[in-house]
């Protein structure tokens, strides 16, 4: 029985996460293989639909990565999505998916350490909630 | 009473009741001056609904309608974002019986003026929210999914809701609800949530009208308590912005910008 | 139906060393709308660059998908790429595979593999529904403003002066100069730094493309590349001043080392500047004991602050010179003399009979006060011995840490800072002397603290840099801008409340009420597309089919290995 290995979607936005991932790659920082990232010009910009999209059709985990408070490119971007993205967590848990699913992070430029640190917990915390229990219903 | 009311008190020239006729209850839109159908104010339905589709043809007409607790706050999100001009919309405050209060669990029956019948009690809590709530994740998703297997697609629960505003729902198409046919995925019944928790006002429409009979008005009653426990926020109203459209610190954004 | 081309780079063994190139190519071809898949050593040398065009115009390729490197670097250049070839630019693709992928599962090449299959995958759905857009001009102010007049400031402005630009010096002190005129004498030439400042002053004083704002202080900052206003505070009076481009050489200052080493308590240790004022006024102690790395090289401040063992080896000399028979020791963790000129001063240093002891952090040294002398005790490494020294004067070498305000300066012209508080350029190598927010530039110790010859080599390409924009006299507008569809807009005001920059507004076309965005001041944040309910707001290059095909693929591609 091969070990389960979760597929996560994450979206990282242009100024400051992208460039926090670019860096640890630079860094040569390893990490794993999971995560696969779409690249937006804000946080803000993504949509909640999206990671409810994701989640739907069974992706098992969905990182949503921006600048720190205070340092949106363009200004309160990041705030917006941090009022969104708890409110998708509540609506998940309320049908009864894992929150943990869906975890919303703060990464800037300068943080290769702090993606590689996040993007490695996340995987372990999807690997351990186990496949999105969406994949087997069959709607 | 009721024209009276309507007509001279309130100065309408128009009223939107739900009234007997060709042997049926339904929404009906009288005129100043017209002869007066029988008007049944037991019989619930979603005014809000109905006005929002007729509000582009009344021109600069005033209307009066019925008005329970959950179509004055229906409103009051919909004058908030300029949906709806609150100077032309009247409101004649009906307030629910117990057995409508009972049927949509309702914590907050009555309007702000009441011109027909009696204040209700509030009702107690959704009994079917709190054992979901006291479930372990694994037999709530189990609850839902089979719930949401009924589901046809039969948007009776966007068509008739109050808020529900859009003409062209983004759930008619596959970007978000990727599935083909029927029943839709989880996608379609948790996007609607989502766009409902900072405009939902509890008014039960979904529920009643839905053919499959999914305990809609149960999960809006989740998203709602999810919105008072994370911003303090409680749909209805006019004065407060939705916490969606607000910075961390709960300034209204259209404070910020200074790039001109 | 689209007709994609991939192209995959081996980034010479950056990527294929770990990634299986050729697999991901022959995966690349099973892709819908892939007409051609091919591969290259390096896509972004002359030879890969042609391949691609030749590729493009022989299989009259509509769409290009690359996978490589970060399109933080090399967007532009494939873009421009794909308009020689004929195709509009806004119809390529970037797919990173390097610093998202193969640098980052070095030991696992296998997954490493399909997930850059997977990625290539995303990329090419999302490549298939580009569409070509048209990119706007916006004029530029041809002025520039430089935030600080230190070293890095004056240098930067007598270049762009003498390029007959017209530009704005803003000094929050009293005086120009900064840390230039607080340091006499500059090694390792020994030049008094008067002669330089003079130069430097003199480039500007001359000419009436130059406005030199002392007492003043940055107060605010909005636009964009070509398109800035900049609001200053000059002693009282606000002034705004349009500019098409900003530097930044703030600098930096020196950490003073409260509660180390006695410093503050016992009388007679000081900082490197103390120093320099004493040998300034031709005062130079008997007995010197410099101890270097007080404050960095440790946890918490981490870096070496570069300049402090040279400063020290030149103050030793200066001391030397100006009293001969003096005793001079230089207690050190390592001596950064670095180059061509400044092994030579060290040597230079330690014939003239300076002392040089080698301590550990695990053996700290000790300064006391010991009948009317300072006592240095250190444990020197290298003899293993417990050494004392008595000194008239302790001299603790600290490290040029970060402006308190940089903060400030940071939040008000959106650019980045690193954990010890130094602004972030773009990128190390590629754009130095540049922040990723186009028309903001960095020199001088505001980025890392430098020499003075570093501080000018770094001002003057910042100037070159700067100047480049405005020389055009235009900047191009990208093409993210965002749109409102007037049949699905329901004017529910999300968008409006939603825009940071006021850029959204609800209008009436046609008779209906439906959001209109404003291009010119559309930054292309996407804010208004999350915040609208029914898809009706979209974004160029980021619309919701696009990155809802690269969610597909992802499930598809994923789920579907699963089973």
């Amino acid at each position: 029985m091969t070990e389960f290995e979760p597929t996560i979607l994450a979206f990282c936005c242009n100024w400051c996460s992208y460039a926090g991932a670019d860096l640890a790659g630079v860094s040569r920082l390893q990490m794993p293989p999971n995560v696969h990232i779409v690249r937006v010009m804000c946080s803000a910009s993504v949509k909640p639909e999206y990671a409810i999209k994701a989640i739907s059709q069974g992706i098992d985990g969905v990182l949503v990565l921006g600048c720190h408070i205070g340092d949106c490119h363009y200004m309160t971007g990041n705030h917006r999505t941090a009022k969104r993205f708890p409110v998708v967590q509540k609506l998940l848990e309320d049908v009864g998916i894992d929150k943990t699913r869906l975890r919303l992070d703060w990464v800037s430029a300068a943080e290769g350490e702090k993606f590689q640190k996040v993007v490695t917990e996340f995987v372990e915390d999807v690997k351990r909630l186990g496949p999105n229990p969406l994949k087997e219903v069959r709607f | 009473m009721l024209p009276e009311l309507a007509f001279d008190k309130l100065g309408a020239d128009l009223l939107l009741a739900m009234c007997e006729g060709h042997g049926n209850v339904g929404p009906i839109v009288i005129s100043k001056g017209e002869k007066m159908a029988k008007v049944r104010t037991d019989v619930p339905y979603q005014l809000v609904t109905i006005l929002t589709n007729i509000y582009p043809f009344i021109g600069q007409k005033k209307l009066a309608l019925l008005c329970r607790r959950c179509d004055e706050k229906a409103l009051a999100e919909l004058e908030k974002r300029g949906l709806v001009d609150e100077k032309r919309v009247l409101r004649i405050g009906l307030a629910c019986s117990a057995d409508q209060i009972k049927a949509c669990r309702c914590s907050d029956p009555v309007p702000s003026v009441v011109h027909i019948g009696a204040p209700g009690k509030p009702a107690g809590e959704d009994e079917l929210m709190n054992k979901l709530l006291a479930m372990p994740s694994e037999e709530r998703l189990k609850f839902w999914t089979a719930q949401f297997r009924k589901c046809n697609k039969c948007f009776a629960c966007t068509l008739n809701c109050p808020v529900c505003f859009c003409d062209d729902c983004v759930l008619e198409e596959r970007t978000f609800v990727a599935e083909k046919g029927i029943p839709p995925g989880m996608s379609f019944h948790l996007i609607r949530t989502f766009h409902l928790s900072d405009k939902c006002v509890e008014c039960g429409e979904c529920e009643r009208s839905c053919p499959a009979g999914i305990p809609l008005l149960t999960l809006r009653k989740m998203a709602a308590k999810d919105m008072k426990a994370l911003y303090g926020f409680v749909s209805g109203d006019k004065k407060k912005v939705s916490p969606l459209l607000t910075t961390l610190e709960g300034e209204p954004m259209e404070d910020e910008c200074h790039e001109c | 139906m689209a007709r994609t081309g991939v192209f995959i780079c081996h980034c010479g063994h950056n990527i294929a060393s770990i990634v299986a190139v050729e697999e991901v190519v022959k995966f690349a071809r099973t892709l819908p709308g892939v007409v051609v898949a091919d591969h290259n050593l390096y896509s972004c040398s002359e030879e890969g660059l042609s391949a691609i065009k030749t590729s493009i115009k022989q299989n009259n390729l509509d769409r290009v998908v690359v996978a490589a490197c970060t399109p933080r670097t090399h967007e532009p250049l494939f873009r421009k790429i794909c308009e020689e070839a004929g195709i509009n630019k806004y119809l390529f693709e970037f797919v990173n595979i390097r610093e998202h992928c193969s640098w980052i599962h070095a030991k696992e090449p296998g997954p490493a593999t399909e997930k850059a299959k997977r990625l290539v995958a995303m990329g090419v759905s999302k490549a298939a529904l580009l569409e070509p857009q048209a990119e706007t001009e916006s004029s530029v102010t041809p002025t520039a403003v430089v935030i600080g007049g230190g070293l890095a400031g004056l240098t930067a402005a007598a270049s762009l002066v003498a390029q007959d630009i017209d530009t704005h010096l803003v000094e929050q002190e009293g005086e120009i100069g900064g840390h230039l005129s607080r340091v006499s004498v500059l090694a390792p030439e020994f030049d008094e730094s008067r002669k330089l400042l003079d130069s430097l002053m003199s480039g500007l004083a001359g000419s009436e493309k130059a406005h030199i704002h002392l007492r003043s202080k940055l107060k605010d900052v909005h636009g964009f590349v070509g398109n800035f206003e900049v609001t200053i505070d000059e002693h009282g009076k606000e002034l705004k001043i349009p500019a098409g481009a900003i530097l930044v050489a703030t600098g930096a200052q020196e950490f003073q080392p409260v509660g180390e080493y006695g410093f503050g308590e016992l009388q007679g240790t000081i900082t490197q500047l103390d120093l320099e004022k004493m040998l300034s006024e031709g005062k130079a102690p008997n007995r010197t004991v410099f101890i270097q790395c007080v404050g960095s090289r440790q946890p918490g401040r981490e870096y070496c602050s570069r300049i402090c063992c040279n400063t020290s080896l030149k103050n030793a000399l200066r001391i030397l010179d100006l009293n001969p028979k003096a005793a001079v020791t230089i207690i050190h963790r390592d001596i950064m003399s670095y180059g061509t000129a400044w092994e030579e001063l060290y040597r230079r240093a330690s014939e003239r009979g300076v002392r040089f002891l080698r301590y550990a952090l695990a053996n700290p040294t000790k300064v006391t006060r010991k009948d009317g002398s300072l006592l240095v005790e250190v444990y020197d490494e290298t003899l293993a011995e417990r050494i004392n020294v008595e000194a008239d004067v302790v001299v603790l070498a600290t490290p040029m840490v970060s402006r308190e305000n940089s903060g400030d300066v940071s939040k008000m012209l959106k650019v980045p800072r690193d954990k010890y508080g130094f602004f972030l350029e773009a990128h190390v190598k590629l754009r130095p002397v540049e922040f990723a927010t186009d028309g903001v530039f960095i020199c001088g110790s505001a980025r890392w603290p430098s020499s003075a010859k570093e501080v000018m080599c770094q001002a003057l390409a910042a100037a070159a840099k700067a100047a480049i924009p405005i020389k055009r006299g235009k900047v191009i507008i990208e093409a993210i801008t965002a749109w409102a569809d007037p049949d699905k807009c329901a004017a529910c005001g999300n968008c409006v409340t939603a825009c940071p920059y006021e850029a959204v507004e609800i209008a009436t076309q046609d008779g209906k009420q439906i959001a209109k965005v404003n291009d010119a001041q559309c930054k292309g944040c996407g804010a208004c597309v999350a915040a609208c309910p029914n898809d009706a707001m979209q974004q160029r290059g980021f619309t919701t089919r696009q990155l809802g095909a690269m969610i597909d693929s992802l499930v598809k591609n994923a789920l579907e290995a699963e089973q």
